[in-house]
């Protein structure tokens, strides 16, 4: 139950998935005002079932702190319950730091598996028609540094993800680099490119570099949780500076609001290719239970997709998968 | 209207299950033109049931005539009658017995030009209550109806008119600003000075057909039920005292067996009704306990429900108390209505 809109968006996001799917949730937090939300909604009784803790833990919170003090704080008892077997998956809007923690603490990591890797979704530009809007970055902050086999460990997780979740046969998949050169970025990169380029049943298409990041070369981008963190927050930060400009300029003078009035279907495109509702939220790969973590500011329909790809990655046996390519590589 | 009447002791006070035919009883479809039409065309054995309420309506009077109860069962319902013979081959096909069904005779208002009415059902179905009311003994009543058109106005308006808690004027203005036509005015308010005043009815239940939040109708007062399926209607029933745990298990049954139903919507179904506080947790833990000793409800609970029984026992005294009787609801009417208009 935590987000910035929690948790009046996160039981609307879930009333509308148990009214149009047939997917079980189970709602973790506080049961009287969660039962509050979804009196004054339509929903489907039979779809959802509510487990009662009274903590949450807030966005603001030091995560670790704050998992030390809230023991029944609804993401620590949403990952037990996941553990335990009473669910598939975990979703989540909350502290993504906590998150993580939960996950570290009550998941077990996947036999083989070194290191969990968390990812992120974001758009970028398509180079053939039916191409998904969407590319896969991991790690974006579950780790600081890792070896070459971590890294390979997470191009064949995000592989997976990708082929399980957006339905790609081959999900061309890359290793984010300063160079697109084979010897570049240091040791660890350069054996991590060669073991990549080493495998079998991974459609690996070498290094990829910032400024390619947006366009449809690769599916799945691979690296540090610091390189990954901070790519993804530049992203982030370029589109609301860009946003931000189009805003001020809209108000600069009528030429510029005519300007904008004609372009407006097109930003609106762009405003739905760029919004983070459409896909919900992004998993936690390598333990053998899934979380999918939306945005903090995740809105209901955002809420309502992450439940979808949630069961998506569940039925199509996401980490069964992991186990399997990580199994393969010994 | 047909009267069959069941005859048993009457050691009880009777009762009286009015049900509302399409959406309450039928699952019938008439979003579209098209499905409207179809209607009057189709077989008895190509209508269906709402999921439950066979084993429900069954349930209702066996259990009555089991406590030596004398039990009234009729259908009331909008539909003309020209489509009367499907559907009492219908119930009949689902070996439902009842004691009277009411169509509405739309070929008379269409003849006379009271096109009007061929829409409102305030007017007809709340005069067909009260005349059913004085043809039979003093008992208590409850009521069925769906959320697609205005059962739970008229189902209320009726309840508090037989208990004698309106003034003919205030009947009057509501009806007039629902827009019932002028003539049932009349005779509502005929039938309404006849009436001995009586808390007949203990409860109305609303089938959440169109999944209205529940919140839309707690203006009506804890009289009324909204639930979204009839294992929670059967639950406050067994509540109520009008069905047995073995008859609350033969609709979870039959939601299972026939409607595709799993165990742990049975389950979540349950929680909801309790959390909404329609469902005392006490007979919660009751039919809970009954129906997953059947396997109708899931055998390994979360954590929260393995409670010790310390926990159980507190949980009683801390829950939700039962619903005020329907005395102690006053219904705002003219608030009622203006929004319904809207």
């Amino acid at each position: 139950m935590g987000g910035d809109s929690a948790p009046e968006e996160i039981v609307k996001g879930v009333a509308h998935a148990s009214l149009h799917t047939d997917i079980q949730c189970l709602l973790v937090g506080d049961e009287r005002q969660i039962q509050t939300i979804l009196d004054a909604i339509a929903y489907n009784p039979e779809h959802i079932s509510i487990h009662h803790t009274p903590d949450v833990i807030g966005m603001a919170e030091e995560p670790k702190t704050a998992v030390r003090a809230k023991r029944r704080a609804s993401i620590l008892v949403g990952a037990q319950l996941v553990a335990d077997g009473h669910a598939d998956a975990l979703v989540t809007a909350g502290n993504t730091g906590a998150a993580v923690l939960a996950c570290a603490q009550h998941f077990r990591l996947i036999r083989g598996v070194r290191k969990a890797a968390l990812a992120s979704v974001y758009p970028r530009q398509i180079e053939y028609p039916g191409q998904d809007q969407l590319a896969l970055l991991l790690d974006v902050g579950a780790t600081i540094r890792c070896d070459a086999t971590e890294l390979v460990q997470f191009a064949l997780m995000g592989n997976a993800y990708a082929r399980g979740v957006s339905k790609i046969p081959s999900p061309r998949v890359a290793l984010l680099n300063m160079g697109v050169e084979e010897n570049k970025g240091g040791d660890v990169l350069v054996q991590a490119h060669r073991q990549l380029k080493s495998l079998s049943g991974i459609n690996f298409v070498g290094n990829i570099e910032g400024n390619d990041l947006a366009k449809g070369k690769a599916d799945v981008i691979v690296g540090e949780g610091l390189l990954g963190n901070v790519v993804l927050k530049l992203l982030e930060g370029l589109a609301e500076v860009v946003v931000d400009l189009a805003g001020t300029a809209r108000q600069e003078n009528w030429r510029w609001k005519l300007g904008f009035m004609m372009l407006a279907g097109s930003l609106g495109k762009l405003r739905d290719l760029t919004d983070y509702a459409a896909y919900g939220g992004a998993p936690f790969l390598g333990f053998e239970q899934l979380l999918i973590k939306s945005h903090g500011r995740s809105s209901a329909p955002a809420i309502t997709n992450a439940v979808k790809v949630a069961a998506k990655a569940v039925r199509d046996g996401v980490t069964r998968e992991i186990a399997a390519a990580v199994g393969r590589l010994g | 209207m047909i009267l069959r009447r069941s005859k048993s002791p009457p050691s009880l006070p009777p009762v009286v299950f009015y049900w509302d035919l399409d959406k309450t009883y039928l699952k019938s479809e008439f979003e579209t033109l098209r499905e409207l039409v179809r209607i009057p065309f189709e077989k008895p054995e190509h209508k269906v049931a709402v999921p439950g309420v066979v084993p429900l309506i069954r349930g209702l009077r066996n259990v009555a005539f089991a406590a030596g109860r004398q039990v009234h069962i009729y259908f009331i319902s909008a539909s003309p009658p020209q489509i009367a013979k499907a559907i009492k081959e219908k119930l009949a096909l689902d070996g439902i017995e009842y004691d009277g069904i009411v169509f509405k005779d739309q070929l008379h208002h269409l003849v006379r030009g009271r096109f009007r009415n061929l829409r409102e059902q305030v007017g007809f179905k709340l005069t067909e209550l009260l005349k059913s009311r004085m043809t039979l003994p003093a008992g208590r009543e409850v009521l069925f109806g769906d959320d697609w058109e205005s059962d739970p106005i008229i189902y209320s308006l009726y309840a508090d008119i037989v208990a004698g808690r309106m003034a003919l004027s205030e009947v009057d203005d509501i009806l007039q600003a629902i827009g019932v036509d002028p003539q049932l005015i009349v005779e509502a308010k005929q039938l309404a000075t006849k009436m001995v005043p009586a808390a007949a009815v203990s409860r109305i239940f609303i089938n959440l057909e169109r999944r209205t939040p529940p919140s839309n109708f707690q203006r009506f007062g804890p009289r009324l039920v909204p639930t979204f399926n009839y294992l929670q209607t059967a639950a406050c029933l067994f509540q109520d005292g009008h069905l047995t745990l073995p008859a609350v298990a033969a609709v979870a049954q039959a939601l299972i067996g026939q409607s595709g139903y799993t165990p742990e919507r049975l389950a979540n179904s349950l929680a909801d009704i309790e959390r909404r506080g329609h469902l005392q947790p006490v007979n919660a833990i009751a039919v809970r306990e009954y129906l997953a000793a059947l396997g109708a409800l899931p055998q390994r609970a979360r954590p929260r429900q393995r409670q010790s029984p310390w926990l159980r026992v507190r949980r009683l005294f801390t829950a939700t108390p039962q619903p005020p009787p329907a005395a102690d609801a006053l219904i705002n009417y003219q608030a009622l209505v203006a929004e319904w208009r809207r």
